[in-house]
């Protein structure tokens, strides 16, 4: 909602901005602005080639060649002024390229101006205009079911896979117009889609597809009538249904349920329907090289329980590769071309050498002590001086304990009890982790009641994700349910008495000395 | 209407649930509609408030006998009069009922995270080992402004800025780059009039160079992702991106003329 003010804003000020600058952006003006701003990730010259872009995937635009992802124009065609203004001042999600609010009015026009004239593109013949984007027939299960049937028909699944992941068996081999290896998008985490989440947004991507990237525009299909431009509209709402526009709301506390009957014994779906789940986004380890600019687990869906004997979790995440994987070895080889590795001993950068395949993996982190303060081990893997407990789970050696005293020294614990298992399906990988709720010897008893750190690291092998380079969450906090106490009953009601005696006395009273 | 506003009893009952709604709504949620930074005022603080209110209307009304008169009469009607029968029997229910779900709030199960207290800007050491080597941070000035070209620091600092400071603080200095909202404590605002303008050129080569594991107890080393760049940058290289952020900001920082010690400031 307050996205689609703020895009009326962006429009009607670019409207009025149409009729009194049209001729007054000033390409000058422009270049000091984009000199001050943009030139260090777009390039001096507009190439994209910035000294940042080697940390960046996808690269920042090569405005020289004019080909632009995020459009309302057709295929092959250049953007309107619209649509550039629409991506400085909100900026593209998922990506490195954020909002501009900070540049005024004018200054957003002259900059407009000067992108364009990084390239010989623009200025010949007619202004590029906006495709007419029809009607929207309207969601519903009955439009989704439609719009299911056109995503099998466009073959979308072949990239974005049959959930939506972008787990499509094409995925490994896609690439950008200048060789850069790039991902099918999630379809199912809106809020990272480039040109935004909503069924709109959808529906302008589909219709006139990404230039520059394997992503077709669906207007060729509707024109050679494969497709009706209702189903077109009816395919966004189905895309839009598998996922969220919004990113979940940010809770720090993981709040592990008590159930009487049995725990979940795997991580099936069918065990753990209607169980709380907790959103932590993560990032790349940008903190002690070697650095990970572009992560690809990018955030983790959790859930809990006990019944005061064992605790289970279940973490989730997409990942569009099961590593290893050799379908994905081309993948990797041009991801570990393309990226700033930050001093990283290669894991492999050619073909022709004898693969590393590096496995998945996923660490849940807490301190072996419920902290007494405020302090806590450092959120990276602990220090030397107060190590963390970690569960872990790799793609090879399967579940395991450590003690972390850094990223890079991790000491197993064979002893510790815990137990699990993972599944990879559709993109996903589903992990499910048992342990007692107390324990001897090393390693943390949870206290019933008792906010406890936990933290989160994800590693994908087939992006070359291993050791530091991974994904990482800061603190956050889990709460394991105490069993139901009496006091939560006892004294509301001994609060009720207690009133309701003190007022009949009060009013008693009062009578009495009324009547004298 | 006018007559119950004459009332002293209900004028104070007004008097009150206007305190309130400025404290729990007005405060929050209304300033920063019209641009005035402002945050929630905290339940414990609201409630401070509201005591301090309550006990002013008491002491305003029962300052004048006659109107500490007037101000009773509703409630001693309520109390004991025939009429009122229907309302002291509502009210003999309703009140308790309030005070149980009080009660109840306090002793339900809560799920919020522990408070944690954090000081933004901790005061800095008087001296800090850069690499091995001591570096004296009292009266420090940014050794560039005495050599070379600006104009060459400058862009060298963008350089440093852009590839490894923008993930956490943003291509607009502002704290909201792509990976801003993952770290907690979230990453320093540079446009922030109360953050650059506010340390001396020393201070920030201190924070730049010790980062989150070189924080005083008292700043959570163990949350910041702040990395301690002196793994990463040399001398010249995080002078030459404190210039960048001043001059890209536009702020000025505070020099050793100006009285006082910086830092310190707790939030």
């Amino acid at each position: 909602m307050r996205k689609t003010v703020r895009r009326m804003v962006v429009l009607i000020t670019g409207f009025l901005m149409g009729f009194s600058v049209v001729s007054g952006q000033d390409v000058e003006a422009g270049k000091v602005v984009y000199d001050k701003w943009c030139a260090e990730c777009h390039g001096i010259d507009g190439l994209g080639d910035g000294s940042a872009a080697t940390t960046m995937l996808p690269r920042p635009r090569d405005f020289s060649q004019a080909r632009y992802q995020i459009r309302t124009t057709g295929s092959g065609q250049l953007p309107t002024d619209d649509d550039l203004r629409l991506a400085i001042q909100e900026g593209l999600p998922g990506t490195t390229m954020p909002g501009w609010p900070n540049l005024s009015g004018p200054e957003t026009e002259d900059v407009i101006a000067y992108v364009k004239s990084l390239s010989r593109f623009f200025g010949q013949g007619d202004p590029p205009q906006s495709l007419d984007f029809g009607s929207d027939p309207g969601g519903g299960s009955e439009a989704i079911e439609i719009g299911a049937q056109a995503y099998l028909t466009l073959e979308c699944e072949a990239c974005h896979g049959s959930a939506g992941r972008g787990e499509g068996t094409s995925s490994p081999t896609l690439e950008d117009w200048r060789g850069f290896p790039i991902r099918a998008a999630d379809l199912t985490e809106g809020w990272y889609l480039n040109g935004g989440g909503s069924v709109e947004d959808i529906h302008a991507r589909v219709l006139t597809g990404l230039d520059g990237t394997p992503m077709p525009a669906a207007s060729d299909a509707m024109n050679a009538g494969v497709v009706s431009p209702d189903e077109v509209w009816q395919l966004a709402h189905y895309i839009a249904s598998l996922g969220s526009a919004e990113m979940p709301t940010l809770r720090d506390v993981v709040r592990v349920a008590r159930v009487e009957g049995t725990l979940p014994t795997d991580g099936s779906e069918a065990e753990w329907e209607g169980v709380d789940t907790f959103y932590f986004p993560l990032a790349g380890q940008v903190i002690q090289p070697p650095r990970n600019f572009a992560p690809t687990v990018d955030g983790v869906y959790v859930q809990g329980l006990h019944d005061g004997v064992d605790i289970v979790l279940r973490v989730q995440w997409h990942d569009p590769s099961e590593s290893p994987d050799p379908a994905w070895d081309e993948w990797q080889v041009k991801f570990m071309n393309a990226i700033d590795l930050d001093g990283d001993s290669l894991v492999v950068d050619s073909l022709e050498a004898p693969m590393v395949r590096p496995p998945d993996a996923l660490a849940v982190q807490f301190p072996f002590e419920i902290p007494e303060g405020t302090e806590r081990p450092y959120f990276l893997m602990g220090d030397a001086r107060n190590p963390v407990y970690l569960w872990t789970w790799n793609d090879q050696s399967g579940i395991g304990a450590g003690r972390g005293r850094g990223l890079d020294s991790v000491e197993e614990l064979p002893e510790d009890p815990v137990t699990g298992n993972a599944t990879w399906e559709d993109g996903r990988w589903t992990l499910y982790f048992r342990r007692a709720v107390t324990m001897e010897g090393d390693g943390l008893s949870f206290q019933e009641g008792t906010a406890i750190p936990v933290a989160f690291l994800a590693w994908d092998g087939s992006s070359g994700e291993v050791g530091k380079r991974n994904s990482i969450s800061s603190w956050y906090y889990m709460l394991l349910d105490k069993p139901a106490s009496s006091t939560v009953v006892v004294a509301p009601l001994i609060a009720i008495l207690l009133t309701g005696a003190l007022g009949l006395v009060l009013v008693r009273r009062a009578q009495d000395r009324e009547r004298g | 209407m006018k007559r119950l506003l004459k009332q002293p009893f209900w004028q104070g009952a007004i008097v009150v649930a206007i305190a309130y709604v400025v404290f729990k709504y007005l405060i929050g949620y209304a300033l920063p509609i019209i641009g005035v930074s402002s945050a929630p005022v905290p339940s414990s603080v609201i409630l401070q408030y509201m005591l301090t209110v309550f006990v002013g209307v008491l002491l305003y009304m029962s300052a004048e006998e006659g109107r500490w008169g007037t101000f009773q009469k509703p409630i001693k009607e309520a109390m004991v009069s025939r009429d009122q029968k229907n309302l002291r029997g509502v009210l003999m229910v309703v009140i308790p009922i309030m005070v149980g779900w009080l009660a109840y709030q306090n002793v339900k199960p809560s799920f919020a995270a522990p408070a944690t207290l954090r000081s933004i800007h901790p005061a800095p050491p008087n001296e800090i080992t850069f690499r091995g080597l001591p570096i004296q941070l009292t009266g420090l000035e940014n050794p560039l402004h005495e050599n070379g070209s600006l104009e060459e620091h400058l862009q060298v600092g963008k350089a440093i800025y852009v590839k490894n400071c923008v993930p956490c603080h943003g291509d607009l200095l502002d704290g909201a780059g792509h990976f801003a909202q993952v770290f907690n404590p979230i990453p320093a605002d540079f446009t922030n009039s109360g953050t650059l303008p506010m340390l001396t050129e020393s201070f920030v080569f201190w924070r730049i160079a010790k980062g989150g594991p070189g924080l005083p107890q008292e700043g959570t080393p163990w949350d910041s992702a702040m990395p301690a760049w002196e793994n990463i940058l040399d001398e010249n290289e995080i002078w030459s991106v404190i210039l960048f952020l001043y001059d890209q900001t536009g702020f000025s920082p505070r020099t050793w003329h100006e009285e006082g010690e910086e830092g310190g400031e707790e939030h």
